[in-house]
């Protein structure tokens, strides 16, 4: 399911499962939740510019990052424009799992960068199956949607505009 | 030792700009310098015939000289921030208290600043990479609107190559920018320091002061060993005059960096 230009590990559950619980997308998780998790997930890394996706595409994967960063993106008729950038212990991707299932933005590797890829269907499935496992990761994804749209709404403040309470008169 | 209330005199000797609002001021003193500062303190400085205004120190020259970043938000510092070399100014202080690096020494110093809120730390950050073996890590994340308006970014790769671990974000990143973009506070997980061990010091908008307190917390940094630098209307410098007075404290003296413990009630204190 790998896109191509990521290079894979070969996958083995059992390092897999204790490296993927150590992430900090998962920390706290449950080991079998966890080694769930792991059955759905291999080790990948991917170069600088390495295009995970692109706003539409369908949502069929989500990654957890080790090291590096990725850019998400938005691509109005002639321009790219950044609109945030994840980093070490982040989930990269949200739309996997909110119908239709498809991209809202692009992701591009800004460096080389280490991640967990997971499939999105088979995590889907997981969770269908055990609501209990479903109720952690939404947990997980709802802390990483509730700190993004935080950030949003700081962004939208302006905070380093000169304040009026600094404003200074002769 | 009481600060002296009576403005020394200062002479501009190197004036940089930082951004299009924001002016690095070197300052060499022409009489008696003011007594030496701890980083976190701040002078009165006084543009002659038009007004005077709190600023920052952000560190030493030679022979006793001051750095001081101004940016231009009204008529004194507008002045301030035109203010050429050979040009005369004022100084009174230094005033208040100091961010007490020292007392992170044996552990992690991790640095948070916001836009401007970079110019009093950058005294703290060149005085701990000055002593670097008494600390493990050194931390610096700087959240900034847009990368021309990143103060001090020159010095940035400076500090890396003296011990520092420095990330900068971006609201607004610019054409070709390849750092991080969101607010600074998303940086802070990501930088993995150890909050059993650590002492932060932050400077910017009070918001983005509060929302980085209120993300180390639950990490386990405790609240004394947060410091945050509360700005308000100082005009005396000396604890008299009371336009800077924020509940209990007059932050001229008793800030501007006081501990979140300290700070956490009067941040949440609705002012007239």
């Amino acid at each position: 399911m790998t896109a191509p230009g990521a290079s894979q590990d070969a996958p083995s559950p059992g390092a897999g499962a204790a490296e993927l619980g150590g992430h900090a997308f998962l920390r706290g998780m449950p080991e079998r939740y966890v080694a769930v998790l792991a059955r759905a997930c291999r080790p990948t890394q991917v170069p600088e510019g390495y295009r995970f996706f692109a706003e539409g595409d369908p949502a069929n994967l989500l990654w957890l990052i080790r090291s590096g960063h990725v850019a998400l993106d938005l691509h109005p008729p002639g321009r790219r424009l950044i609109v945030e950038t994840l980093g070490k212990g982040d989930l990269l991707g949200l739309s996997w799992l909110v119908p239709p299932y498809e991209w809202q933005f692009g992701a591009t590797a800004v460096q080389d960068t280490i991640l967990f890829e997971l499939d999105a269907a088979l995590v889907r499935a997981a969770c269908d199956a055990d609501p209990g496992l479903g109720y952690e990761l939404l947990r997980r994804v709802m802390s990483a949607a509730s700190s993004r749209l935080q950030a949003a709404r700081i962004r939208m403040l302006d905070l380093y505009a000169a304040s009026s309470s600094v404003r200074d008169e002769a | 030792m009481t600060a002296p209330v009576l403005p020394a005199r200062y002479r501009v000797a190197g004036r940089q700009e930082e951004t299009h609002d924001t002016v690095t001021l070197d300052l060499w003193p022409v009489d008696q310098p003011i007594p030496a500062y701890q980083p976190g303190q701040f002078t009165m400085l006084y543009a002659p015939g038009i007004g005077e205004v709190p600023v920052s120190i952000s560190g030493t020259g030679p022979d006793a000289g001051l750095v001081q970043t101004v940016r231009a938000v009204g008529a004194v510092t507008r002045a301030l921030c035109a203010a050429g070399p050979g040009r005369l100014l004022g100084v009174r202080g230094p005033y208040g208290t100091g961010w007490d690096v020292a007392s992170a020494a044996d552990g992690d110093l991790l640095i948070v600043a916001g836009g401007i809120g970079l110019a009093p730390l950058r005294g703290a950050l060149l005085s701990a990479l000055g002593h670097r073996d008494r600390y493990r890590r050194i931390v610096v994340l700087i959240g900034a609107r847009s990368p021309t308006e990143l103060v001090f970014a020159r010095e940035l790769d400076q500090w890396r190559c003296s011990g520092a671990e420095a990330e900068v974000t971006v609201d607004q990143p610019s054409a070709g920018w390849t750092g991080h973009v969101g607010v600074v506070t998303q940086l802070l997980p990501r930088a993995g320091v150890d909050p059993a061990r650590t002492t932060a010091l932050v400077c910017g908008p009070e918001v983005m002061m509060r929302l980085t307190a209120r993300q180390l917390l639950p990490l386990g940094v405790p609240a004394r060993r947060i410091r945050v630098s509360l700005e308000r209307n100082m005009r005396c410098g000396v604890a008299e005059c009371g336009h800077c007075q924020l509940g209990p404290l007059l932050l001229c003296r008793d800030g501007p960096v006081v501990s979140y413990e300290v700070a956490a009630p009067l941040l949440a204190i609705r002012e007239l």
